[in-house]
């Protein structure tokens, strides 16, 4: 008997080596990456107002570093800083920079530093008292800064240095582990190994961006192997599953939110405010459990604030339950003093999922006597592009940049066009609870009715290795390496 | 022949229990102090009414028995402070908990209401870490944490003194003090050119002497007193007894070209290479950078067998178990997936594991035959929550 289990131990262990596709922990360097983007990215400046910002951020991080950065744990790590430390009422920190030179070949300055971050907020004060070292203090006297560092880490303090070229088009030069060498507009794009890394050359020759690929085309090219990865929506998950492909499935941390615009713009005349109370309503009649249970196939969790439970554990207190009773009677207020109009709501165009739940919310809405009127828009995302839409509110996607609660509140916020008044006092929060009262006061005019959280979803080639996807769903490709490839 | 093996087995016995007792304690933090100093946060922000409600709801992944003794532990809180738990009719405030949690530990949420005020106060507590498992079976790889950090570590020496973790920019010195370590010194390493990604490094520490093989640099020093002198230098990597080789300066391999005793040979580009010589034949072992780990029988022209689907990372070590030798080789799975370690005999021209795999919760980033007769192999893990763990292996044959 025991002789017996000898042997079958044996031969099970012998099948486990025997499996492995493909041996070996340690990264290969060589190859191209193929990546396939539904979204079509039009400039990769981090400052741009582009149509796709996310699908931006994603290709700039391979060519543009942050003084910061968010590893795949959450924890802060120094990027191009290497280290940091502020004064006692940490409203002013300074940076030490390490050696690191841009992808023309001049050495990052502490100048180079302080010009790139004056771009990204002109708020703040810079200066350099030495080559490597950046001083930021905030503009007011009072207003602290502890979470200031992992601020920076934000997709849009990252470190370019901007030049004209002949035609006084810009130029952006970073200092990432890859540098861009071509680039068509919403098609194309190329990244070559830096080979003068400060972190040392990346494992593959180049990583290649084909956008706007429609999803046909991706099913057609995963079946050809030719990519190493591509983006998925979440009911393309069960085909994938079942040919037991890799998928890989962030937490549940875009979220889904209906946004009132602004009406006192002035951009989009014959567009009259929705009623306060209507806004309520909407946001009762919002059958959020069925949104995420049935179109996002269970992937998705009910949304009641911005930031997800998951991230602070709080979210919960903000209910968000769906009480069609109460509604009607804030439209029945309502009613007796304004004229009650449709809700023209945009959604992207390019999103079937935010079609389906726009339709949902327009059923829902019917519930409560309130009519919506769902329409698909091609650029909702870019904000000179949202003062021209001529619609009530807008179904916005937006991504969870940091898995710090007070930054990732902050860039929400930004992202949803919401009142920037009260981003300092976040800023500033050091405890949990004022950051959830924060949050409260960002939702109590209901301009923003939080729908769902959704999780970003990435069909992997088993041949490729080391990609990491954040808990938030953003990509870190420093270590990524491909078979196949010397 | 058999007292010799017993002494060594003595001698690794008693090195492996001076090295367990110098490991690191894991903090695991306990939950009802925490549910004590959490009623003081509550008492502090409402002002210690003298009488309070409480209820609990849970929305987090802590047991019923955990989540009782916090309720407990709340309740004798607030008794202590000498405020009487009521029921609502009777209270002065309303204190209602939520064990919640984020992606990080714990969330005690308290919802204070007294009159028309409300307030909520936030506890957030680091989860605890799940312990490491290991299968037991025919031969048994026993793992001993030795040191863990935060800074990337690439080899390491321990003694019954000293502790010496090579990093990529330093050397890190440690004295055992009251059955601790102790930073003793920190060794500079100079480099003109970026290290590569995926740096590597071997040290070497005899009679106090100090060898560092890094990409495209060597060290040199003493361990008393401490010094290191570092050039720029293609020298090649002493990998073990009897295994020189050139290690590739920008890349994260060994290029193929043997040096030592093998001086003028070659081999397809590897990661990890072994050596050791069974009964009178000479045998190595090297994982190659195109996933195929080759073995040589007493030439290095030809392999005589390629193995497929095994890890780069590989070490031999010495046992009185089987043959007397096998390989620590790590699993084919790169950082997104947790690692393991498990042991394979050379028997003739096939590979037999020998031991069930010890799972590691990160990547084995490197196995190197340490000394005492090759009976140690020391390891370092970069875990899954970022931290780098220097540990130690050795196998243990089951009767």
């Amino acid at each position: 008997m025991k002789r017996l289990l000898l042997q079958l131990f044996v031969i099970s262990s012998f099948l486990l080596l025997a499996t492995g596709a493909f041996g070996g922990s340690r990264p290969r360097y060589g190859g191209t990456v193929r990546i396939l983007l539904h979204d079509r990215v039009l400039s990769i400046d981090p400052l741009g107002d582009e149509d796709r910002p996310a699908a931006r951020d994603r290709m700039a991080a391979l060519a543009f570093e942050n003084l910061t950065e968010v590893d795949a744990q959450g924890h802060l790590r120094p990027g191009l800083a290497l280290s940091w430390h502020a004064d006692a009422a940490k409203r002013a920190w300074q940076f030490r920079l390490r050696l690191a030179n841009f992808h023309d070949g001049t050495v990052l300055t502490a100048a180079d530093v302080a010009a790139s971050l004056a771009k990204s907020n002109p708020a703040w004060k810079y200066s350099a008292p030495d080559r490597q070292t950046v001083s930021i203090e905030t503009s007011s006297p009072v207003q602290q800064l502890p979470q200031l560092p992992e601020l920076l880490a934000l997709p849009r303090y990252a470190i370019v240095k901007r030049q004209a070229d002949g035609n006084n088009a810009a130029i952006l030069i970073g200092t990432g582990s890859y540098r861009l060498t071509q680039w068509q507009a919403g098609e194309h794009a190329q990244f070559t190994a830096n080979e003068d890394y400060w972190g040392g050359r990346p494992f593959a020759d180049s990583i290649e961006f084909q956008m706007g690929a429609s999803l046909r085309d991706q099913l057609m090219d995963r079946q050809l192997g030719s990519c190493a990865a591509t983006e998925l929506s979440v009911d393309q998950i069960r085909n994938v599953e079942q040919n037991n492909q890799t998928v890989m499935l962030s937490r549940p941390a875009d979220l889904l939110a209906l946004v009132f615009l602004q009406p006192d713009s002035g951009v989009r005349p014959g567009r009259k405010p929705v009623d306060a109370r209507i806004r309520q309503a909407l946001g009762l009649a919002i059958n959020r459990a069925a949104i995420s249970n049935v179109i996002f196939q269970r992937r998705a969790m009910p949304a009641s604030g911005l930031l997800p439970q998951w991230l602070t554990g709080y979210e919960f207190m903000f209910g968000g339950a769906t009480n069609i009773d109460r509604a009607k009677e804030l439209r029945a207020d309502a009613a007796a003093f304004v004229v009650i109009s449709p809700i023209v709501l945009a959604y992207d165009f390019a999103d079937p999922l935010a079609r389906l739940a726009a339709e949902r919310i327009a059923v829902d809405a019917r519930e409560a006597g309130i009519v919506v009127q769902p329409y698909a828009e091609s650029h909702i995302y870019s904000k000179a592009s949202r003062a021209s839409i001529n619609a009530d509110a807008l179904l916005l996607r937006v991504p969870l940049h940091s898995l710090e609660p007070s930054v990732a509140l902050v860039a929400r916020a930004d992202d949803l066009g919401l009142s920037q008044e009260n981003i300092p006092a976040i800023l500033g929060a050091t405890r949990p609870e004022d950051l959830l009262e924060m949050e409260r006061k960002l939702l109590e005019n209901n301009r923003v009715l939080p729908v769902a959280h959704v999780p970003q979803v990435l069909w992997l080639n088993s041949m490729a290795h080391n990609w990491q996807q954040l808990l938030n769903g953003e990509w870190n490709l420093d270590q990524l390496w491909v078979e196949g490839a010397r | 022949m058999l007292k010799t093996a017993y002494k060594r087995w003595l001698c690794a016995f008693l090195f492996f229990f001076m090295a367990a007792a110098v490991a690191i304690p894991q903090d695991a933090p306990s939950l009802p102090p925490a549910a004590t100093e959490f009623v003081q946060m509550i008492l502090s922000r409402s002002g210690s009414p003298s009488a309070v409600a409480v209820t609990f709801q849970n929305l987090s992944s802590l047991s019923s028995e955990a989540q009782e003794a916090i309720q407990n532990a709340i309740f004798n809180g607030f008794r202590s402070a000498n405020i009487r738990v009521v029921k609502p009719e009777q209270a002065v405030a309303d204190v209602h908990i939520t064990f919640s949690e984020d992606w990080r530990g714990y969330v005690w949420i308290a919802s204070i209401q007294q009159g028309s005020s409300s307030q909520t106060v936030i506890k957030k507590l680091p989860r605890q870490q799940p312990v490491q498992s290991a299968h037991s079976t025919t031969l048994t790889i026993r793992k001993i944490p030795v040191w863990q950090q935060d800074a990337p570590i690439l080899d390491f020496y321990q003694d019954n003194q000293n502790l010496v973790v090579l990093e990529p920019g330093q050397l890190s010195l440690y004295s055992l003090d009251s059955g601790q370590w102790r930073p003793r010194q920190t060794l500079g390493i100079p480099h003109q050119n970026p290290w590569p990604r995926d740096m590597r490094g071997r040290l070497e520490v005899r009679g106090g002497e100090i060898n560092v093989f890094l990409p495209g640099a060597r060290c040199s020093g003493k361990l008393s007193p401490p010094s290191l002198d570092c050039r720029a230098s293609d020298d090649p990597w002493a990998i073990g007894e009897r295994l020189v080789a050139f290690f590739s300066p920008r890349r994260n391999f060994f290029n193929g070209l043997l040096a030592g005793s093998s001086a003028g040979a070659s081999v397809a580009p590897f990661f990890f290479g072994a050596t050791w010589q069974s009964g009178d034949q000479r045998v190595w072992l090297f994982s190659g950078t195109d996933g195929h780990t080759r073995l040589f029988q007493n030439d290095l022209g030809t392999p005589v067998a390629t193995f497929n689907g095994w890890g780069s990372t590989l070490a031999p070590v010495h046992s009185i178990c089987g043959s007397g030798w096998q390989v620590l080789t790590s699993s084919p799975a790169d950082t997104s997936r947790p690692d393991s370690v498990q042991a394979i005999e050379i028997s003739g021209r096939e590979a037999l594991p020998v031991s069930a795999p010890v799972d590691f919760s990160g990547t084995v980033e490197a196995l190197w035959t340490a000394g005492n007769y090759g009976q140690v192999v020391n390891g370092v893990l970069h875990s899954q929550s970022g931290k780098y763990e220097a540990f130690t292996l050795t196998v243990i044959c089951n009767q």
